[in-house]
């Protein structure tokens, strides 16, 4: 190496460096997306080692096919219980922002469903939410409510996705909380200071001061958790498996079942490059409205 | 650069293999404490059986080498097979066999047969019986072609590929206790009695039937066994393909979902049978919480090893009319296929034949023997065979009838929650005719 000018030496190093990283990276990520959006086009069956090019059929049967397009109907539960989920991490993370005994060990307990596995969080609560012996029907029997302890959580139709969206939201409440705690530690306690001389009260400091200072990191948890709900398998493949009769079946769970069920890698390929493109139609969407609202306070 | 795309490969390679693990077999794990195979009677039982069918006059003679058989009995490496090996060499003194166990049996072995390296003996995965002549060597010349069930099975252009390593079947599994307790005296042998053996259960306060309703897989005897059984036609499930609307009320299929129908809307379930749990059901069945199952004769086992005695599991056919007689369906479990391009073929061959007369596995394993003649050793089929069933040996899905069930993404156990649930079955029934014939269409292009 005697012979090269030192930038020579430091691009060979770097490009070095860089090899390995990017090759990961082009070999996990890219190969598989590009394949990924070639295999749309296909009838692939798994096995075959030459599929046929099917141009947009894939597509077409996607979005033509209500037993597909039409669970995302399901998922709104999830969307719904999701903002329920922001607010409420919004209002936990103001309250264990201010001088509160014992702060640290609530901000633990908020957290800690998050590093549970979710598998093990569906499994745990398969017996809470069990008819017969399950301990929230035991906990309503128990504090009179007879009628409701009678409750089939995951039977019926209309109730199973709150259900299992609340189970979600379980699990990642305490998240977004420490994400908004960690943004409210960084407004600057000045700006507080400013509006208390101006004599601002409790609420309009919230309203006026808080919020706007949030914005950008409510779109960070609306992403997370839109992107979440357009997303949501786990809990239904473990806790219902799709039923009652098809009510929680998701999207993802019927890709997954298109592909690993019924041999059709070439649609649920299309399905998942759908699903891609949903996600970033909503989340454009969402940063309109809420980029907007931003402005405009 | 160099040592970067290595070690990429290096991560490529393992995460492959990390991904080909993990999942495990259904067929794993069922061995049954109470099948404790009594090898000298097995092989006693087939010593006749061999001798007659030996070709040569020193079969053992030919027999050699050192051949792999690829099982997914992980349970049993080091255990059964260490005694398997030496008693299969004292029968050909100068041959010795290896055992190799793997997890995920189905999906390892597809990728081995097509990187071409695979063992001698191995259990056949689920490919189209049409390339069958690919991988595997034809098996008829053992002379067990008439002998045993399920002949047809792996079999392409009349050549037999594979033999089932033994045989399952489907009926009733009951905790004798709770049957007593509830005041039922003998074994119901027609629907009527059946209902009325469960409306028993249910007055002393037992759940009748474990449908497992919720778990959705445990249901498939409804959709697949019990139509078979009604109709008597092995073909039932294949000759869908003729139809546009292979489901009505009065068909098998409407017969059996409607039984399974009649005992949700009698009570004779779970209370809430969109909250049930597998695992606790075996322990329920077990303890005489509940009093049936409707599945394969595999689960006998798994019930006993949940916290009962052997002699208090009982195992009889759904009396699925008023007939008195019953049909019942004989499935097979994986199949031995011998690899076509072994080095040691004859040795690899009489392997296949060792296991099925005189291992002894089919009654460790709790399987009715694939080889006709030869009895079952567990009770409960001994039982189940009292009755007096009539066998009908499965026939393997046709390509036609699965593509359509592919296209059509017809989940065969959601159609019984479906069709158990609606308030009006018809309309279920009308709903899968509709898309079986839309799919049917699709494909006919």
């Amino acid at each position: 190496m005697n012979g090269l000018s030192y930038q020579t030496q430091k691009r060979i190093i770097l490009l070095c460096f860089m090899s390995v990283p990017l090759a990961l990276l082009a070999l996990f990520t890219f190969y598989p997306a590009v394949k990924l959006v070639w295999m749309s086009f296909t009838d692939w069956d798994g096995l075959e080692a030459n599929p046929t090019w099917i141009g947009f059929a894939n597509f077409v049967e996607v979005f033509t096919n209500r037993d597909l397009f039409g669970v995302f109907l399901n998922q709104i539960p999830y969307a719904v219980v999701g903002i329920a989920q922001n607010a409420i991490a919004i209002v936990f993370a103001v309250i264990l922002n201010s001088k509160l005994r014992g702060r640290n060990g609530f901000r633990v307990l908020m957290f800690l469903p998050f590093i549970m596995n979710a598998v093990a969080v569906a499994f745990m609560f398969q017996y809470v939410f069990d008819t017969t012996n399950g301990s929230l029907n035991i906990l309503l029997g128990a504090i009179g409510l007879d009628g409701l302890a009678r409750t089939s959580w995951l039977g019926n139709t209309s109730l199973v996705n709150f259900s299992l969206a609340s189970i979600s939201m379980w699990r990642f409440l305490g998240y977004n909380m420490v994400i908004y705690l960690g943004a409210l530690q960084s407004i600057p306690a000045d700006m507080y200071e400013a509006a208390e001389i101006d004599g601002a009260g409790r609420w309009q400091k919230l309203a006026r001061l808080t919020l706007p200072n949030l914005t950008k990191i409510i779109q960070l948890n609306m992403f997370l958790t839109l992107s979440g709900a357009l997303a949501v398998f786990d809990l239904p493949f473990v806790l219902t498996k799709g039923g009652p009769a098809g009510a929680s079946e998701t999207f993802l769970f019927k890709t997954i079942n298109t592909a690993f069920q019924f041999n059709n890698f070439g649609l649920a390929s299309a399905m998942s490059v759908v699903l891609l493109l949903i996600v970033v139609v909503v989340l454009s969407l969402q940063n309109l409205v809420i980029g907007r609202g931003g402005k405009d306070a | 650069m160099k040592k970067g795309l290595t070690l990429a490969a290096a991560i490529a390679t393992l995460s492959m293999i990390a991904t080909a693990c993990g999942g495990n077999d259904n067929n794993n794990g069922h061995a049954s404490p109470s099948a404790a195979a009594s090898p000298s009677a097995s092989a006693s039982a087939s010593a006749t059986a061999s001798a007659a069918a030996s070709p040569s006059a020193d079969p053992a003679a030919d027999i050699s080498g050192t051949i792999t058989f690829l099982t997914n009995r992980t349970d049993m490496v080091d255990k059964e097979y260490v005694d398997y090996a030496k008693r299969f060499n004292e029968k050909y003194p100068n041959a010795k066999v290896e055992f190799e166990a793997i997890t995920d049996l189905d999906k390892n072995t597809k990728v081995r047969l097509s990187s071409g390296e695979y063992p001698d003996v191995l259990l056949i995965p689920t490919i189209p019986n049409s390339d069958l002549p690919k991988y595997f060597a034809p098996l008829d010349d053992l002379g067990l072609n008439d002998k045993i069930y399920f002949s047809d099975y792996k079999a392409s252009d009349g050549k037999l590929y594979g033999i089932s390593a033994g045989a399952t079947t489907t009926g009733i599994v009951y905790n004798k206790k709770a049957f007593a307790d509830a005041g039922i005296t003998s074994i119901p042998k027609t629907l009527d009695e059946f209902y009325a053996a469960a409306e028993k259960l249910k007055q002393k306060g037992i759940v009748p039937l474990a449908s497992n309703f919720k778990d959705q897989w445990p249901l498939y005897p409804w959709a697949s066994e019990v139509p078979i059984s009604i109709s008597g036609d092995k073909n039932l499930n294949n000759d869908r393909i003729n139809s546009d609307a292979p489901y009505a009320m009065d068909n098998p299929y409407g017969q059996g979902l409607t039984i399974v129908r009649t005992m949700y809307e009698k009570g004779y379930l779970e209370p809430d049978v969109n909250s049930t749990n597998w695992e606790q059901s075996k322990k329920d069945i077990a303890s005489g919480k509940f009093g049936m199952y409707m599945l394969g004769n595999w689960v006998i086992p798994q019930v006993v090893s949940s916290g009962t005695t052997s002699d208090n599991v009982g195992f009889f056919p759904l009396p699925y009319d008023n007939s008195g007689k019953t049909n019942v369906l004989l499935a097979p479990d994986w199949a031995y296929g011998v690899n076509k391009d072994s080095k040691h073929l004859e040795t690899a061959k009489a392997f296949v034949k060792w296991m099925l007369e005189d291992s002894g596995f089919d009654d460790f394993a709790g399987f009715i023997p694939v080889l006709k003649d030869k009895q079952a050793n567990m009770a409960q089929l001994t039982e189940f065979q009292s009755y007096g069933p009539t066998t009908i040996e499965a026939a393997a899905d046709s390509e036609e009838s699965t593509a359509i069930v592919n296209k059509a993404q017809i989940v065969k156990e959601a159609m019984v929650q479906e069709f158990v649930l609606a308030k009006d079955p018809q309309k279920v029934i009308d709903a899968y005719n509709k898309k079986w014939a839309a799919a049917k269409k699709a494909l006919a292009k």
